[in-house]
């Protein structure tokens, strides 16, 4: 399992696609918030926050695509399965290497919280910290929902691109669950509960510092109930 | 030891296989023939339990390669069709990906069969770079990795040019001792070479198994006979 994690995380540092990837991510997410930053009048992190599942829609699909798609199509899948590892170990492994890959992204954000600090410190207002540490683990838990519906879509075809474009339609409808343009146009019964699906719902809490317990359980059931659909993918190639 | 018991398999409404049975010992090399479509890579993936028999009973010494894949794998070194490698590793990054998931430690191992199969002076080198002869070498030095008793080579020499050709098939005798090797071909010389042993099948069922003729060119002779009769 060790080898395959290290395989697919060497494979984003030495290819173009992880670099592109990662650096746009992290130039996207410093400017849609510095753009603004003087607008927002408060010393908070949170219009960030809400920005960055947005471009996890894109991102993180964008990085999964290939994980199992570009292996059916040439075939290494065969090879992998023919080794003493277990459908799971794959899984896991591809999985947790593109959550640590997403890590990394958020890495290169770090200097918002960092200059906010300082310029806030000066003139007397102080930022929340436990806002910031709880946002950037709620975003890690939500990159890591995001990694598994997108691995899943990945292991169900050969296609990248169909695997891209299936992975962020799914991601985008259920973000739009938790909009009022979504509030507009359905029942209220089923708006409840489709809110309640949204991840930007569950992210919510956590962004506002809030160690919500009830969140971190969606997401976790999340990540377990897709890498189990991915497992169960793979296990019928039998 | 193999053993495969009255194994079919349907895709669909296709039977890809019908009632197969036959036992493979240690170091016995068996050259599997048939034409396209027969059943030989079906065969081989149900050894390997990447496909799960519509019947009959598959085992690994006495484990079934399906329920007790990893126990069965390490056993099992294999060199799939078409050979599929990742392109973008160095020949030494691949074989120490492949150790890594055999669970294969020692490295010195890893240079032994670099040496065993001359890729030695590649090492270093892109695959997606090498030529298809040292490509599949590639392939055969990872079927090798963890010292498995079986070999499953489909197809090993396909592709490859006559001189690419003479040197897997001495590579595959040289390394066959001790072993168990299935090796399925279109070229029927190539089992009068390295064979013990010849299965023919068409359309999902053995219709002969048992030794090679002696005679030169009485491999194909017999193909040929056999594979008309069934058409018939």
């Amino acid at each position: 399992m060790k080898a395959l994690f290290k395989k697919e995380l060497l494979f984003y540092f030495n290819s173009p696609l992880g670099y592109i990837s990662i650096v746009l991510f992290g130039v996207f997410a410093n400017f849609m918030f510095v753009k603004d930053i003087f607008v927002y009048g408060s010393a908070s992190l949170r219009p960030f926050f809400e920005i960055v599942p947005w471009l996890f829609m894109i991102f993180i699909p964008a990085l999964t695509m290939r994980l199992i798609a570009e292996e059916k199509r040439t075939n290494t899948i065969e090879v992998l399965m023919s080794m003493p590892i277990s459908e799971m170990q794959i899984v896991i492994s591809k999985w947790l290497s593109t959550v640590l890959m997403v890590g990394v992204g958020l890495i290169l954000t770090m200097g918002l919280p960092i200059s906010m600090y300082l310029l806030t410190k000066q003139v007397g207002v102080r930022l929340y910290l436990p806002e910031v540490f709880v946002g950037y683990f709620g975003l890690i838990l939500l990159a890591s929902a995001y990694i598994s519906i997108s691995l899943f879509f990945s292991s169900i075809t050969k296609n990248q691109i169909v695997a891209f474009l299936t992975s962020a339609l799914v991601i985008f409808f259920l973000m739009i669950f938790s909009t009022d343009f979504a509030a507009s146009i359905l029942p209220k019964l089923l708006q409840n509960y489709l809110n309640y699906l949204s991840p930007t719902t569950q992210l919510d809490s956590l962004i506002k510092g809030v160690l919500d317990l009830r969140s971190i359980f969606y997401f976790v059931s999340v990540d377990a109930l897709f890498i189990f659909l991915t497992v169960i993918g793979l296990e019928n190639r039998q | 030891m193999i053993t495969l018991n009255n194994i079919s398999k349907q895709f669909g409404e296709t039977n890809a296989l019908v009632n197969i049975t036959f036992f493979a010992k240690r170091g016995e090399i068996i050259g599997f023939l048939g034409p396209n479509g027969a059943g030989k890579t079906t065969t081989m993936r149900v050894i390997l339990g990447l496909i799960k028999p519509t019947a009959g009973v598959v085992k690994i010494d006495a484990d079934d390669p399906i329920s007790e894949r990893l126990v069965t794998l390490p056993k099992i070194g294999y060199l799939p069709e078409n050979n599929p490698l990742y392109p973008e590793m160095k020949v030494i990054e691949y074989l120490t990906f492949v150790s890594g998931m055999k669970n294969e430690k020692s490295l010195d191992n890893l240079e032994k069969i670099m040496f065993q199969v001359d890729i030695l002076d590649k090492k270093h080198s892109n695959i997606d770079q090498l030529s298809r002869g040292y490509k599949q070498r590639v392939g055969l030095a990872a079927a090798l990795i963890g010292d498995p008793y079986i070999l499953i080579l489909d197809e090993p020499t396909s592709g490859l040019d006559p001189i690419e050709q003479d040197k897997i098939k001495k590579l595959i005798k040289s390394i066959s001792k001790e072993k168990t090797v299935i090796f399925s071909t279109h070229i029927l010389s190539e089992v009068e070479d390295i064979a013990s042993r010849l299965i023919i099948v068409d359309k999902g069922s053995i219709i002969y198994d048992g030794n090679k003729p002696k005679q030169k060119g009485g491999v194909e002779k017999l193909f040929k006979k056999l594979i008309n009769k069934s058409t018939k």
